[in-house]
């Protein structure tokens, strides 16, 4: 090797080292918060994962995730958006039951494609509603896949999942922007409420004849 | 076997690289045209709350969006994804990450100009060390050799250099084939073809629609990689073209931001906004007071009262912004 390659090549490393040293800024603001994540991700996992789980049983064990971890009147209000104050408490109900029914339909068949991808909790910071903390998911063909996960203080000194932002994108916001935009289109929140008891009843329909 | 006479040889005619310039032009005219014909959304005018929702949405086009996301649904089940459900199945997977290495590679260019245009020196740096690291010991790009010591790849284009630099994304626009995109965007990428090393390759080595095929590509790599996951989507969305929309520009917002948070912690607003796009956070600026709008838009359009605002805030049209929202 020559000595100008030598040269190029620990100035190469040099740059690596430093940018690899450079401060990754995965502090732990919350270790509680980031210990309550990483319990809960190897929770999910164990019992939202097994292939051979029936559909009905993954998703009620999910629903049960879901009421128990999960800031779903929270949420629920956030994806209404604007259109919650002028709902009636009858619509808010029953959104609030189609949502959560809506959530269970299309996320629970993802646990299902899980692979063993490793779910690390990376650190926590603070923000203005309760805390983030921050993982990622090591995608064996591609690269990690960034999960904030922003939590609520809840009864218990336990805590409750208030979004979920893969990438940058937010889920809740995502939602509410799609409801947003069937509440537009579709003639205000009791077309959205009809839209969701359609979309549930025909995911419910397409699983169950999966499932046979 | 016939042989033409003998001419003087013709110069080199610039026909690659520029064509597909003049082509990206006249697309944009064509574009323009039909926005005049049709395909605008008219504003609710007597509904003040829908009038607010319209705006927020900031797709006065939908009507034409939509036209274009349903032709780009019907080119992709025709073409994109029989194309990318051949590609995954044919190839390997390391000659699939190979043909993503090389082009990343042969994007080095384009993302170090906006790197430096961007004033992030680091990740130039990152880039310069990237383009030489792969491309000797890489073998011209095919093996990611510079991730292995550290020097992970990232993307930059001249839309998120003209968002750094103040511009703001304008209206939602769904460009035929190129899918989910805004006029501060699409500009961007017309600009980038010029910091394409393949547009000169183009036109000086006379080969023609050489940005078609890597383009072509690229969508085919990219489609196999998710072929699964858009159908899923598409299955469970309400509304697929909103879910889209909002999923491009919370998307695109982080890629701005380089994956650095906003402070203040809140989520990504719905990005209609000019400022929220182009507000680059660089270091922990203090959190500045919340300034109740006038007319209290559900996400605000000001970055400092976007970065005020915490998690699930429903903000109630006057007085003082509550913390959180009580369950």
């Amino acid at each position: 090797m020559t000595a100008t390659m030598r040269v190029i090549r620990t100035l190469l490393f040099a740059l690596a080292v430093a940018v690899a040293a450079a401060p990754a800024g995965a502090d732990d603001a919350n270790p509680a918060a980031s210990a309550f994540m990483q319990s809960l991700g190897s929770k999910a996992i164990k019992e939202l994962t097994d292939p051979a789980l029936p559909q009905a049983e993954r998703q009620a064990r999910f629903h049960a995730l879901l009421d128990e971890h999960f800031d779903m009147a929270a949420i629920a209000k956030f994806t209404l958006g604007r259109y919650w104050r002028t709902a009636t408490e009858e619509q808010r109900a029953e959104f609030r039951g189609l949502f959560e029914d809506f959530i269970v339909q299309s996320y629970s068949a993802r646990f299902a494609e899980y692979h063993g991808e490793g779910f690390t909790v990376t650190g926590s910071s603070a923000d203005n509603a309760g805390v983030v903390v921050h993982s990622k998911i090591d995608m064996p063909s591609s690269e990690d896949v960034r999960v904030d996960w922003h939590l609520h203080p809840a009864a218990g000194n336990s805590f409750a999942i208030a979004d979920i932002v893969v990438e940058g994108v937010s889920m809740a916001v995502t939602q509410r922007s799609e409801f947003a935009s069937v509440i537009q289109n579709r003639g205000g929140v009791a077309g959205l409420l009809d839209a969701l008891r359609a979309k549930n009843a025909q995911s419910a329909d397409s699983s169950g004849a999966a499932a046979q | 076997m016939l042989h033409s006479p003998v001419l003087p040889k013709a110069p080199l005619q610039p026909r690659g690289g520029l064509a597909r310039i003049q082509r990206a032009a006249a697309w944009a005219v064509a574009l323009f045209g039909l926005v005049l014909l049709a395909g605008c959304a008219t504003p609710p005018a007597n509904d003040p709350e829908a009038l607010e929702a319209f705006n927020e949405a900031n797709d006065p086009l939908e009507p034409m969006n939509r036209y274009f996301f349903e032709l780009n649904y019907a080119a992709d089940e025709l073409l994109f994804k029989p194309l990318a459900g051949w590609y995954y199945v044919a190839l390997p997977n390391f000659a699939q990450n190979g043909v993503r290495n090389v082009l990343r590679n042969v994007r080095s260019p384009i993302i170090l100009a906006n790197d430096l245009f961007q004033g992030e020196t680091d990740r130039a740096g990152v880039t310069v060390s990237r383009f030489l690291v792969n491309s000797t010991m890489g073998l011209g790009g095919l093996f990611d050799i510079a991730a292995r010591i550290g020097l992970d790849f990232h993307d930059e284009d001249f839309g998120q250099t003209l968002a750094v630099h103040g511009v703001g994304e304008g209206a939602y626009l769904v460009l035929p084939l190129l899918g989910p995109s805004n006029p501060r965007d699409a500009a961007g990428r017309v600009v980038d073809m010029l910091f394409d090393p393949l547009t000169y390759v183009g036109m000086f080595g006379g080969v023609d629609n050489i940005g078609l095929g890597t383009g072509l590509l690229e969508g085919v790599d990219t489609r196999a990689r998710n072929l699964r996951t858009l159908d899923e989507v598409r299955k469970g969305s309400l509304d697929y073209y909103a879910t889209i929309r909002s999923l491009y520009r919370q998307k695109r917002n982080d890629e701005i931001n380089n994956g650095r948070t906003p402070e203040g912690g809140v989520g990504p607003g719905l990005g209609s906004s000019s400022d929220q796009q182009s507000a680059r956070p660089a270091t922990a600026a203090p959190l500045s007071t919340a300034q109740p709008a006038a007319e209290a838009p559900l996400v605000p359009r000001r970055p400092a009262l976007a970065k005020a605002l915490p998690f699930f805030i429903i903000k109630e049209p006057a007085g003082p912004l509550p913390a959180t929202v009580d369950p």
